[in-house]
């Protein structure tokens, strides 16, 4: 079910009012409840898939009651190992396997091996790296002693299955999400009302900014060959929009749906595009619950205790290509991730020089070169993004160099083109008031009147200007 | 609770209350402005007072020059060709609300594959008709079938939700200047097409669209319209079938079908064309004369009645 459907639309004040209807104090019937919607929710694409999603529940669950019962810690990296393996495998299996045994069967083929492996035609589970990331940081979690056992298991089939973050996050950790479903959630109004108005802008972003960014942005990576370089510059330019709009849009819809049942998600996205000074900063604003599992679970395990600078910067590198792979089985993915990886590690070696240069010279508080260095680490994502967005690398690389070399004007698409930048306004507008603080707020602003006449003139702007065809979340294919 | 009660009530009504004044003054906005296919639709819907209708998609749009057409057959010309219109469906809610008011003479309609073969997307295009969603009865029912007509019922804001961007803009730039009689020519391109391809014959028909053309037929009939298919030059190569549908459909109803994609028109001359699908400016003259010559000969032949 998409968020941008009406059929979600109705499923929600549905699910809200149901809910709400069974008494706070009946915790366990309020769980199996949420539990039910969520699977109902889930199996709305193919309802087959949800016995993908109960056997990584499962498999979870055991292993975190294995890893608890066992006081031998072979035997608990044991249970880990057999968790990990399960639930990658079925990763593999569903998102990979054609994408590597294509490879392999092309590299066979150049050397002179015709040898042809099975293929299976299994459409990608909906947000199959989202839930079974979340599930494995459980059960590293519970290996670690981060976070406790959890023995009820309709509570934790609920944290895999939590459906307003089910499909595309944030990806929650055990022990910010799990000891929620064990309070009692009371109807509060200021949640409530925060709730929506939360959920509204996520709308906003996704149907106003996003999919209007995509009618031009797919019309020009689509067809490559028939467009120049001032087509694929500008195109460039609004991809990162696109997804920004995209999928922080289904965050804030995920948060702010969340927040009307009671629940606290994490924060997924810090204003990365207007805000973000250097590669490193962009990643600790964008995706944050993808970049902090990485982190948490490939990155510091990796590191660990080594001062050596160039293991970091292998590390980092890993990482990144790693992530490249959990967004798809493609090479444009891998090579957009690897890029970050290198801007990374420019990164991680200029960080003391830059340091110093700036204290010398005195600019770290000068707001020219921070407006400098967010337009250097805009430009630079735009680059690594371009290879994301492309449907090969050979497009990529024909948009990256077309720029330069088939120069000409954008093709053009003017009422669209006043759409993108009416959103991209309220957007900075709404960016900035929180990045510098301002005193006025519309949307939280102290007046019950301000805050509901912002509610109605969004949903009605939304309604105008929307693209309401009811498209994919680009993150849905991850 | 009460409190929240409250909150969703006002929600709810202001909504209701800025749609219904938003729709207002989405409507004024449609009908005030300068935009391309905006003013087209309104002189179709409320103004059309000529012999002879152009009606299809953009081609239609930038094919047909009224006056070069009009010179030659001695009537009124209007091209009514509504840009991305592209099928049937857009075609029919047009003629009934059309004919509500007018009968033309004669009404020449570019057909294309869109008007019988299966596509993605097959209602996509309707929604430029949305602002006059109510006025007929008949139109109304496409809407029904694309699942629009309980949203437009609901929200008259949405009804402007395709244009209103462009239909805004249009209050302050002309779009529709220096065109003749609904004729928007398009201009020179940088490089006109280079490849010529070889498109292949549609099988998969789609049998809702079949009945719309009849319907669309019939609709002509009872109005005493004359109804001429044509389709003007694409660059591309076609087999002899590629129409066999549309012609089949023009043979039984005893409709003119004049076939200049088929017969391979202007293939020699790619320094007319805008890209594969549209003629520019001088192309689109070029055609016209070749067209309206086409149609003098055809009208003559016509039974007086």
């Amino acid at each position: 079910m998409l968020f941008n459907s009406i059929a979600f639309l109705l499923f929600f004040p549905i699910v809200c009012l149901l809910y709400f209807c069974i008494p706070a104090s009946r915790l366990r019937m309020r769980n199996l409840f949420l539990l039910a919607a969520s699977y109902y929710f889930y199996m709305n694409w193919k309802p087959v898939y949800a016995l993908l999603l109960l056997t990584s529940t499962v498999v979870t669950y055991l292993a975190a009651i294995g890893i608890d019962h066992f006081e031998d810690k072979s035997k608990k990296k044991a249970c880990l190992i057999a968790s990990l393996v399960l639930n990658l495998a079925i990763l593999f299996l569903f998102k990979y396997y054609n994408f590597f045994a294509e490879n392999i069967e092309m590299v066979l083929q150049s050397s002179g091996l015709g040898i042809q492996l099975p293929e299976f035609k299994l459409l990608l589970p909906v947000g199959i790296s989202f839930y079974t990331f979340q599930a494995l940081g459980y059960s590293i979690d519970v290996y670690y002693g981060t976070t406790k056992v959890e023995r009820d298991f309709p509570t934790y089939a609920l944290f895999v299955s939590f459906f307003p973050q089910l499909v595309a996050g944030p990806i929650e950790r055990s022990n910010n999400l799990l000891p929620q479903f064990k309070k009692e959630h009371r109807l509060d109004y200021e949640s409530v009302m925060a709730g929506v108005r939360i959920m509204v802008w996520g709308y906003f972003m996704k149907l106003v900014l996003a999919d209007r960014c995509s009618l031009y942005v797919d019309s020009i990576f689509n067809h490559v060959s028939m467009h120049n370089g001032g087509s694929y510059l500008l195109a460039s330019l609004m991809f990162p929009f696109q997804l920004y709009g995209d999928f922080a849009g289904y965050s804030f819809i995920a948060i702010g749906a969340a927040r009307v049942l009671g629940f606290q998600l994490m924060e997924n996205f810090r204003r990365p595009y207007f805000f973000s000074v250097s590669v490193q900063d962009y990643w600790k604003r964008n995706h944050i619950s993808l970049t902090s599992w990485f982190m948490d679970y490939v990155y510091y395990p990796m590191v660990g205790s080594s001062t050596k600078l160039w293991w970091w910067c292998t590390a980092i590198f890993i990482t990144f290509f790693i992530s490249g792979f959990w967004h798809g089985a493609a090479w444009t993915f891998v090579m957009s991730f690897s890029i970050f990886g290198f801007y990374l590690v420019i990164c991680t070696l200029k960080e003391r020089p830059q340091r110093k240069f700036e204290k010398k010279y005195g600019l770290k508080k000068k707001e020219w070169w921070l407006w400098l260095n967010r337009i250097l680490t805009f430009l630079l994502v735009v680059v690594a993004l371009v290879f994301f967005r492309a449907n090969s690398l050979q497009d990529a690389v024909t948009v990256i160099s077309g720029i330069f070399t088939h120069p000409g004007a954008p093709m053009p698409e003017y009422a669209n083109f006043i759409a993108i930048g009416m959103a991209l306004a309220i957007l900075m507008v709404k960016e900035f008031a929180e990045e510098y603080q301002w005193k006025f707020s519309v949307a939280e602003s102290p007046s019950w009147l301000v805050r509901h006449v912002y509610l109605i003139l969004m949903i009605c702007y939304i309604i105008l200007f929307g693209v309401l065809g009811g498209d994919q979340f680009i993150y849905f294919q991850f | 609770m009460k409190k929240l009660a409250i909150s969703i009530l006002f929600v709810l009504v202001g909504v209701f209350v800025v749609d219904r004044i938003g729709g207002m003054a989405m409507w004024w906005v449609n009908q005030h402005t300068h935009d391309v296919s905006g003013p087209k639709i309104k002189h179709l819907v409320f103004d059309a007072d000529e012999d002879v209708i152009m009606m299809g998609t953009s081609r239609c749009n930038s094919h047909y020059v009224p006056s070069i057409i009009s010179d030659s057959i001695g009537m009124s010309v209007y091209n009514g060709g509504v840009d991305a219109s592209n099928n049937i469906f857009a075609h029919y809610i047009v003629l009934n609300h059309l004919l509500d008011r007018h009968n033309p003479k004669v009404i020449c309609l570019e057909v294309q594959a869109n008007d019988f073969a299966r596509q993605h997307g097959t209602f996509n295009s309707i929604s430029f008709f949305a602002p006059y969603f109510g006025l007929n009865e008949h139109a109304d029912s496409v809407f029904r079938m694309a699942g629009n007509y309980w949203k437009y019922k609901a929200s008259h804001l949405y009804r402007y939700n395709s244009k209103a961007v462009s239909n805004i803009a249009g209050l302050a730039i002309n779009r529709h200047a220096g065109g003749d009689n609904g004729y928007i020519p398009n201009p020179q391109p940088a490089h006109h097409p280079q490849v010529l391809r070889h498109s292949k014959t549609y099988v998969n028909i789609d049998t809702t669209k079949i009945c719309y053309i009849k319907r669309f037929v019939n609709l002509c009939r009872q109005h005493h319209v004359k109804l001429v298919f044509m389709i003007s030059p694409w660059f591309e190569k076609v087999d002899n079938d590629h129409y066999n549908v549309l012609k089949l459909l023009a043979k039984q109803y005893d409709i003119p079908f004049l076939d200049y994609h088929t017969q391979g028109l202007f293939l020699d001359h790619p320094d007319y064309f805008r890209d594969i699908t549209h003629l520019w400016d001088k192309g689109a003259r070029a055609y016209s004369s070749i067209f309206a010559s086409d149609l003098k000969h055809i009208l003559e032949q016509l039974p007086k009645e």
